[in-house]
């Protein structure tokens, strides 16, 4: 099984170039929260967040495959990570639309608030993960910590093709 | 002496000079200079004054009686030879050879003069080479240019005292080599250059095509490619537009560069004329560069007319007259720089010595041994990137093409598939000698002379020749599919080529042996009527259209948005359907006001003639009398006027919007058209993989021992690509079992009256939009006594158990499920059908099985094709609006047509006395309960899903159309029943459903928040499993092809230490390592693994471009099995991994 990873990571940096790997260290990333989670995400991609727009709900999918989204002839999967966290979502919180990626790459996802943007450097690396869910584990590169705030590395690429096998 | 040129043509009878000598022959050599001057031939002129002044020396020896008296013999033999001398000018001046005249008549002047003098009978020698002079002009007619040279030469002996400079013999000896070149299509051109006219005179038909003579193979190869390199600068030349200064310059300076390599290629090939007008050319085009802005169209013309000039010449360089035009048309004063006379004749000059020798600088012996560079498929550093892209998209073409007919061949072979094979392999050579690639083009080579020795000696090739052959092609393909990328140069490729040129060499030396055609079976020859038709087809296979290689991605994009606009499309229609929907609501508004101004008006009349009848008292009139009107009267018929003319304006824009309507359909139907197109795109015949299955099936014979064609039918459809690929593997799985599992050894068939070769046919359909597969074979058939037995033995079914045949069947498509009880390399390791049935379901499609004890067996597989548009029905299931294909749906019916009953608790539907079992979508979709008991469903669909029908529940039906399929993206994976997703008119985005599809999916829990996608299980397989360690990704990946291909499970690892940590996890039953590798080597691998108590016994073989003894011998010691050097053959790895593979299985059972 490790070839076809290794094979499965050389398919993944070919076809998904431009999303977010382990090996991206950039100096300015985006911060978005789900839940009580922060995620990173480098401003070298093309992100968005998008207002009224509407999430077109499927039948037969996982829980947190929202549905897909009509962005400009774009079918977008939209992926709800606070179940995959197994979060309640708080109901003063205005949740939105984040997009990562352009073109039939694009892939979008309901995120707390708008996105932070964030100086990498003064994030301080977290020697230990905290406790995270299975399927989260995998695609979890690495981790900081910025004033009690978790803030986590994910291979995007990876994890939404994972959490969209059916 | 000075010249005056003149048109004239010369008159023989007047200028050719009497055999008598008169008495003043100054005179008359004057006077026939005289006359050579006036014609125009100013060069016999020369000679006739030269003439004049030897015969004035002459008068002067006439009177020195030296007394020095020739003797009589020789003396005459020296008049016979003027006579003869005399008699040759005579028949050189009515030739128009007038060069070869004055030639002649120096000579025999020179010669009378001679005689009184003396020297000349005294010389022995003189006299030997004198009467060698016929021959000499004999030789000069064959090969002018040597010819000239020793005329000129003879000339000048001291003894004749020809007073004539070097100059001037130099003048003289051009003339002679250029103008037995002369024709009457300069004739033609004369007006160009009206000093050529006179030197064509009437030696066209005297010399015509006597040098013409057949062409040798060589330079008719060097002439196409030549050809082919000229269409080049055609190309560039036809792109120019005259009024786009850019496109001039751009066009000229392609066109400079192109005629330049065309330049060197014309050199290279011996065409050093050509190469020289070329060059010529290039300077004009320089030039015309350096005044784009003068360029004009007769520039182009000019250019354009001068490159048909070559091209003409080419085909023909070998006439005498070749070439002739090309240069002529260079005096053109047009060109920027004409070509002077004497560049003229030099260059012609040249043409014709050259075109006797050109092809042989190439017509090398053959060589013995096959060396690497002869196998080298490397680009060479300059290559011509567009013509490289053409190659790669001939290549494989071509390349299928030689293996079609070489598979002809070996089974029911004639003339016609020899002369096939050849032609494919010429074009194969002359192509891959255009771009460069050596290995491509030596093997051709060779090949291209066996099969014209087959065609000359009209032999068929026998067996063994045939082998040959199909490994040849084998080797070419690999090389082709090496060149496009898609894997590693073919390791055996020196041992394919060694073999071809050892035949090569034979054929040579012996021709072809005669054995060869009585070893072709008889049984195999019975067949050949089958492939009459593909013979036919393929002789007459019309030329290849011009293709143009464009990215996946462009095509992709082109793809999509062409979809795009078919969704506009519909949403502009749907918002046309709104509006008009509006204008109907807004039209009845208007009427609806209409009516109300009718009868305000009339209430207004009413209340004037109730009311106001009054108000005409003082006028003298009655209220009937005249009519009276206020503002209410002006403003009401004011308002029933407006509702009119609204109205009217309101049919004004129906009738635009209809008009809309028509243009928005029109430009739908285009969409769709263009949709399709691009569609097209990427659609690849069926036969682009016939070459992988030719090849599993060759394999898998040589490996089971046994003889077996395979017959493929429907090559010609064209199919989606990726669905095509996703079918080698199971086609493969097939092909495999039906040799070890179906075909019988050929023994036990001509027993049983079968031909001794199996026959598998595989054919393909188009099934509306579903791709049926066919495999027949003519084996066994399946054995249901070994399938109840082996599902017994597995605890499937009881002993004794009343099992249908048809259920027995199923079971071989059970994982790990195998008839067989000794495994084989082939199969019997229980993979195989599972596998590929596995496949075919998770590509949508079905598999059905056929089969009669001992006649064989039938395997269908469908498959569908992937759809960009299709028609549907727009429904609505509790709160989703789906779209559901057509695909499968036989009838639709409404709530009051639906019948249900309950039968075995399940709830059935009747309909015209016919029972279906009913599913609902809901239930289908798991989409959770909606719905109200009472509140029946609206709407049923028949569908049809493989041999039985269903009825699906759905609650209503709201719109049908055709919707775009797009879709769901690379992070959504295969959704059971899901075939995409559409946009509506709206820009709401719903499913579309496969309802065939989705009623043969499995049921499966989706509800639950905690069930994460797991790894998709694939059918287990044991066949051995084996890891290929190799630090060359190319190498790696062919052996892994290989391998998994035969059958096998293939792990591979990047060097020794990835391949040490994926030994932790797995173990291999056989590892193949390469030798030098980074971070850990070969050896030290194999160090490694026997060091390990586990994988002690662990076969490793090693291969190798090492071939020293010291390196096999440090690798023996380290442990390895068998120590293979490339290049390896496919048979002979597969053969070794065998042997270790059952040494080990033997060993295992001993212990066991």
């Amino acid at each position: 099984m490790q070839t076809e990873e290794f094979e499965a990571a050389d398919h993944t940096i070919t076809d998904f170039p431009s999303m977010p790997q382990a090996e991206f260290k950039v100096e300015t990333v985006f911060g978005i929260r789900i839940g009580s989670m922060g995620f990173l995400v480098p401003t070298t991609i093309y992100c968005e967040v998008l207002d009224k727009i509407q999430v077109n709900t499927l039948p037969n999918v996982h829980p947190w495959v929202s549905g897909l989204l009509n962005l400009r002839g774009n079918l977008v999967p939209v992926f709800d990570l606070r179940i995959v966290l197994e979060e309640e979502t708080a109901s003063h919180i205005k949740r939105r639309l984040f997009s990562i990626d352009r073109g039939d790459k694009t892939v979008a996802l309901w995120i707390d608030d708008f996105p932070e943007v964030k100086d990498s450097t003064i994030l301080q690396p977290l020697k230990e993960l905290p406790p995270l869910p299975q399927i989260l584990q995998s695609f979890v590169t690495d981790g900081y910590e910025q004033n009690g705030q978790v803030w986590l590395n994910v291979k995007f690429g990876d994890l939404f093709k994972a959490l969209g096998r059916h | 002496m000075s010249k005056e040129r003149d048109g004239g043509m010369i008159n023989k009878s007047k200028i050719a000079p009497e055999t008598n000598i008169v008495s003043d022959p100054v005179i008359v050599i004057e006077q026939l200079a005289d006359q050579s001057a006036q014609a125009g031939y100013y060069a016999l002129q020369d000679a006739n004054l030269v003439l004049a002044e030897t015969n004035g020396n002459v008068g002067e020896i006439d009177t020195d009686d030296s007394g020095n008296v020739p003797r009589i013999s020789e003396q005459r033999l020296v008049d016979e030879q003027i006579v003869i001398i005399e008699r040759l000018a005579d028949q050189a001046a009515a030739e128009g050879l007038y060069g070869l005249q004055d030639a002649n008549l120096l000579l025999a002047e020179a010669l009378l003069e001679a005689v009184k003098e003396g020297p000349v009978t005294a010389d022995a020698d003189f006299l030997m080479m004198l009467s060698g002079w016929s021959k000499l002009i004999d030789s000069y007619r064959q090969q002018p240019k040597i010819g000239a040279e020793a005329i000129i030469g003879f000339l000048r002996h001291p003894i004749l005292k020809i007073p004539m400079g070097d100059d001037e013999f130099a003048l003289l000896q051009e003339q002679l080599a250029t103008e037995i070149f002369t024709n009457e299509s300069i004739q033609k051109l004369s007006g160009n250059a009206p000093a050529l006219a006179p030197l064509i005179g009437q030696a066209v038909n005297a010399s015509g095509n006597e040098f013409s003579g057949s062409v040798s193979r060589v330079a008719q190869e060097l002439v196409d490619l030549l050809l082919l390199e000229s269409e080049q600068v055609r190309s560039c030349l036809q792109d120019i537009i005259i009024t786009d200064r850019d496109s001039v310059q751009n066009s000229l300076q392609r066109a400079g560069d192109e005629l330049e390599r065309f330049a060197n290629a014309a050199k290279t090939a011996g065409f050093e004329g050509l190469a020289r007008i070329c060059t010529h050319v290039n300077l004009n085009l320089q030039r015309f560069l350096e005044q784009v802005d003068s360029f004009t169209s007769e520039h182009l013309e000019l250019l354009l007319e001068w490159l048909g000039q070559v091209q003409e010449y080419l085909p023909s360089f070998n006439e005498s007259n070749a070439g002739q035009l090309a240069v002529v048309g260079l005096t053109d004063e047009q060109w920027a720089l004409p070509l002077s006379f004497e560049e003229l004749t030099a260059i012609l000059l040249q043409i014709r010595s050259e075109s006797l020798t050109i092809g042989d600088q190439f017509e090398a012996a053959r060589v013995q041994t096959a060396t690497d560079e002869d196998i080298s498929i490397a680009l060479p550093d300059d290559v011509n990137q567009e013509l490289m892209e053409l190659l790669l998209l001939e290549l494989p073409v071509h390349t299928q093409q030689f293996s079609e007919a070489v598979q002809r061949l070996q089974s029911n072979g004639s003339e016609k598939d020899v002369e096939v094979a050849q032609r494919v392999a010429h074009t194969l050579k002359g192509c891959a000698n255009t771009v460069g690639i050596k290995g491509i083009a030596v093997l051709t080579h060779h090949l291209e002379d066996i099969l014209m020795a087959c065609a000359s000696e009209q032999k068929l090739p026998g067996r063994a020749l045939v082998n040959a052959l199909l490994k040849a092609s084998d080797c070419l393909e690999n090389m082709s599919e090496a060149l496009l990328g898609f894997s590693s140069p073919p390791d055996d490729a020196k041992a394919v080529l060694q073999e071809i040129l050892d035949w090569a060499n034979r054929i040579d030396k012996e021709g072809m042996p005669d054995s060869e055609t009585e070893e072709i079976l008889p049984e195999t020859q019975a067949a050949s009527g089958d492939t009459d038709e593909t013979l036919e087809k393929s002789a007459t296979e019309p030329l290849q259209t011009t293709m143009v290689r464009v990215a996946a991605e462009q095509i992709e994009s082109l793809f999509r948005l062409s979809g795009e606009n078919i969704i506009l499309n519909g949403q502009a229609q749907e918002r046309l359907r709104r509006v008009n929907d509006q204008l109907q609501a807004m039209q009845m508004q208007f009427a609806l006001l209409r009516q109300l101004g009718a009868e305000l008006e009339q209430l207004i009349d009413l209340k004037d003639l109730t009311g106001l009848s009054s108000g005409l008292n003082g006028t003298g009139f009655d209220a009937l009398e005249m009519d009276q009107y206020n503002e209410l009267h002006t403003a009401s018929r004011r308002m029933a006027e407006a509702a009119i003319d609204a109205r009217e304006i309101g049919v004004d824009i129906n009738k635009e919007l209809e008009q809309a309507s028509e243009v928005l359909q029109y430009q739908q139907r285009l969409a769709i058209e263009a949709q399709e197109v691009v569609m097209q795109t990427r659609l690849v015949p069926v036969a682009s993989i016939t070459p992988r299955l030719q090849r599993s099936l060759r394999q898998t014979c040589r490996l089971t021992d046994k003889q077996s064609e395979l017959v493929l039918t429907g090559e010609e459809l064209l199919v989606d690509g990726d669905t095509l690929n996703a079918l080698v593997n199971p086609l493969m799985h097939i092909l495999r079992n039906a040799v070890d599992h179906g075909i019988e050894i050929e023994s036990d068939r001509l027993s049983q009256g079968k031909p001794g070769n199996g026959r598998i046919a595989i054919g393909f359909e188009l099934e509306g939009n579903t791709l049926l597969v066919r495999c027949l074979d003519d084996g066994r058939g399946l054995d249901y006594d070994a399938i109840r037995a082996a599902a017994e033995k597995r605890g499937v079914i009881e002993s004794g158990q009343e099992v249908s045949e048809e259920e027995l069947k199923r079971f071989i498509l059970r994982p790990n499920f195998s008839t067989r009880t000794v495994t084989t390399q082939t199969s019997g390791r229980g993979v195989g059908m599972d596998a590929v049935y596995a496949q075919i379901i998770a590509m949508g499609g079905t598999l059905t099985m056929e089969s009669e004890s001992g006649r064989g067996m039938t395997i269908e597989l469908r498959v569908p094709l992937p759809v960009s548009l299709t028609y549907a029905l727009l429904v609505n299931v509790g709160q989703y609006r789906i779209a559901i294909a057509n695909k499968g749906i036989s009838q639709i019916h409404y709530s009051g047509d639906i019948q249900l009953i309950t039968e075995d608790d399940q709830e059935k539907l009747l309909l015209e006395g016919i029972t279906y079992p009913v599913a609902k979508l809901d239930d289908l979709l798991h989409i959770p309960g909606h719905r109200k008991q009472q509140r029946p469903h609206g709407a049923m669909l028949l569908v049809q899903n493989e041999e039985k029908t269903t009825a699906v529940l759905i609650d209503s039906v709201v719109d049908t159309r055709d919707v775009v399929i797009k879709s769901l993206g690379q992070y959504i994976g295969k959704i059971p029943g899901f075939i995409g997703a559409t946009i509506l008119g709206d820009g709401t985005v719903t499913p579309v459903l496969d309802m065939p599809e989705l009623l043969r999916a499995p049921a499966r829990p989706i509800n639950s928040l905690y069930t994460y996608p797991t790894d998709i299980e694939e059918p287990e397989s044991m066949m051995p499993t084996i890891m290929v360690v190799d630090d060359s990704l190319s190498q790696r990946r062919a052996l892994e092809q290989l391998l998994s291909d035969v059958g096998y499970k293939v792990r591979t690892a990047r060097d020794g230490i990835e391949a040490v940590n994926l030994l932790a996890q797995v173990k291999p039953d056989l590892v193949l390592t390469d030798l030098e590798m980074p971070r850990m080597n070969g050896i030290e691998l194999t160090a490694h693994i026997r060091a390990q108590s586990s994988l002690r016994k662990l076969p490793v073989i090693m291969i190798t471009s090492r071939t020293t003894q010291k390196h096999r011998q440090m690798a023996e010691e380290s442990g390895i099995d068998f120590y293979l050097a490339k290049p390896v053959r496919d048979e002979d790895l597969l053969v070794k991994v065998h042997h270790l593979l059952e040494q080990t299985a033997d060993t295992e059972r001993k212990i066991a």
